[in-house]
């Protein structure tokens, strides 16, 4: 099996495949019936607004809600919460950093691999491993609750990471950190992705998070999935160049295959325009006729 | 390793019960210490119970009383792993079958719920009550613990919210407190609170411990076989629970 399709176009064996997968809360649906691959050693962005069904999504991949519909599967085993052997591979980095803030790093550390069958030395070595890597070694005796946001976020990463899964799941990584926290958050996940040959399955709202990180992303809005390629692409099939119109107290977009073409429109407007490479929002709003980050 | 799951939740538990032991030491010991003040020695001096004087019949009620509130407090502190914290996740997460998480939580509201049993017994030696601590009355008081930490498991995987829980205490853990012979016998009652006390488990253990701890005092055995029973229907219920619960 390969994941041709959800890879836009590279071959890869695949790690994850939905097929049909829908959930809803009472009246509301969440997630209606989505269908996707996630390729091995890919780094994926699930993009959309607030309240589109991004954790919803992943509370299902990781066995935390059951779906009403559809399956999941990991290299081909059909998952659900009691296939224990399949949880080993995934590892979780909540939006909320859920840590025991009166536990220091380490012991944080080690209820998790307790909780994952480590132990001994294997277990030692592993938290020192995972401190380190996460640059927080200084901190290993420091109460969780006392570290900053950014440090308390490397921490929750670094023990998804502790039991050496080949998914990580994120959701909203970088929510709530400065723009140079993020920055570095970012760094720190690229890294993960090329030094451990993890899989990244992260959940944003922040445009910029999936153009910078992701090879490939999907869309998705009210429930649905609304759009799915590479950044490029993505931003391809909207048009290379948008002019901003500033008109009136309203701006109002035209979207242009090549920069030559936007130029000659540029030329022919009278108001207050500006010419710009086309973004992911651009492509959001295209399709949806709202804005991601509104 | 064996049960890796159940390990792993005790450790962490107990870790955090480290942390706060000192104010649970208090717990323990000042809520006693005023009912044997305001009821053994204010209400009671003197006054003799099913034929041994009063502090004899209260200290192992309170016993039981205590260390039932303890074991069925780990009800307050899953609630806000699971709604505050959302710590609860890392369980649901982790490569464990679930029934391992109530084990788990249940070994920890048997440990929390010792706490008081030994600030009683200092009490009981402190006012020179002659208390029989024996094979059965440490059979008994697991079984009690045992039987209250699933309680509170189930009550805190049951709720939608931290408020809920509050409810949970007013109508339930209080009318026991007062209901099931604590301070008094349960057959001096009204026949209409007596039904009501037949419904709680505390009924039963505190008979049971009661008649375990008191010398001289006669044990109905059959009282064994009820604890056993809830035990097992409770352990059935929380393994349900468990199985469904979500996020």
């Amino acid at each position: 099996m390969n994941c041709a399709e959800a890879s836009d176009g590279h071959d890869r064996p695949c790690d994850i495949e939905v097929r049909g997968l829908s959930r809803r809360f009472g009246t509301t649906v969440a997630v209606d019936g989505i269908d996707f691959r996630v390729g091995r050693g890919e780094l994926f962005a699930f993009l959309g607004p607030n309240g589109a069904g991004k954790t919803t999504t992943i509370n299902m991949l990781t066995g935390l809600i059951r779906p009403d519909a559809g399956e999941i599967r990991y290299h081909g085993e059909r998952f659900d919460a009691r296939r224990l052997q399949i949880k080993r591979l995934i590892g979780v980095v909540p939006q909320h950093n859920n840590l025991d803030r009166e536990l220091t790093a380490a012991e944080n550390l080690l209820i998790h691999g307790r909780l994952f069958g480590l132990h001994g030395a294997q277990l030692r070595q592993r938290i020192d491993s995972c401190l380190e890597f996460a640059d927080l070694s200084s901190r290993r005796d420091t109460p969780a609750g006392k570290l900053s946001g950014g440090m308390q976020r490397k921490l929750v990463i670094a023990r998804a990471l502790l039991h050496q899964p080949e998914i990580l799941f994120l959701d909203e990584p970088t929510v709530g950190l400065d723009p140079h926290s993020r920055r570095r958050m970012w760094a720190f996940l690229r890294r993960i992705n090329r030094e451990r040959h993890c899989t990244l399955f992260l959940t944003t709202h922040y445009i910029e998070e999936a153009e910078q990180l992701a090879e490939r992303v999907l869309i998705i809005d009210r429930a649905r999935i609304i759009a799915a390629g590479s950044p490029e692409r993505l931003k391809r099939s909207a048009g290379h160049y948008v002019l901003d119109i500033y008109a009136a107290a309203e701006v109002r977009n035209e979207f242009f295959s090549d920069r030559a073409a936007a130029l000659r429109r540029l030329e022919q407007l009278d108001s207050s325009v500006r010419i710009r490479e086309t973004t992911l929002e651009d492509v959001f709003l295209q399709l949806t006729g709202k804005r991601i980050e509104a | 390793m064996m049960l890796h799951g159940a390990r792993a939740i005790y450790l962490r538990e107990t870790l955090l019960l480290r942390r706060k032991l000192v104010k649970t030491l208090l717990a323990s010991a000042v809520s006693p210490a005023l009912f044997l003040i305001a009821f053994g020695y204010g209400v009671g001096r003197g006054a003799q119970v099913g034929g041994v004087d009063y502090l004899t019949f209260l200290l192992p009620g309170l016993l039981t009383m205590s260390s039932m509130n303890q074991a069925y407090g780990i009800a307050t502190e899953i609630n806000i792993s699971r709604f505050y914290f959302k710590v609860f996740e890392e369980y649901l997460l982790a490569p464990l079958p679930r029934w391992e998480i109530i084990l788990g939580e249940t070994w920890y509201g048997i440990t929390k719920g010792l706490i008081p049993v030994l600030i009683i017994a200092g009490y009981s030696l402190l006012g020179g009550v002659a208390l029989r601590f024996g094979v059965l009355f440490v059979a008994a008081l697991l079984l009690h613990l045992a039987i209250f930490a699933l309680l509170g498991f189930i009550a805190a995987l049951s709720v939608k919210s931290h408020s809920d829980q509050a409810t949970i205490n007013a109508f339930l853990i209080t009318p026991m407190m007062f209901l099931s012979g604590t301070f008094f016998p349960v057959e001096q009652m009204p026949q209409a609170i007596r039904i009501v006390a037949g419904l709680f488990p505390l009924t039963y253990s505190t008979r049971l411990i009661r008649a375990t701890l008191t010398p001289a005092g006669a044990i109905d055995y059959s009282l064994f076989p009820i604890l056993i029973g809830m035990l097992v229907v409770l352990f059935l219920i929380a393994t349900r629970i468990v199985d469904r619960v979500e996020i």
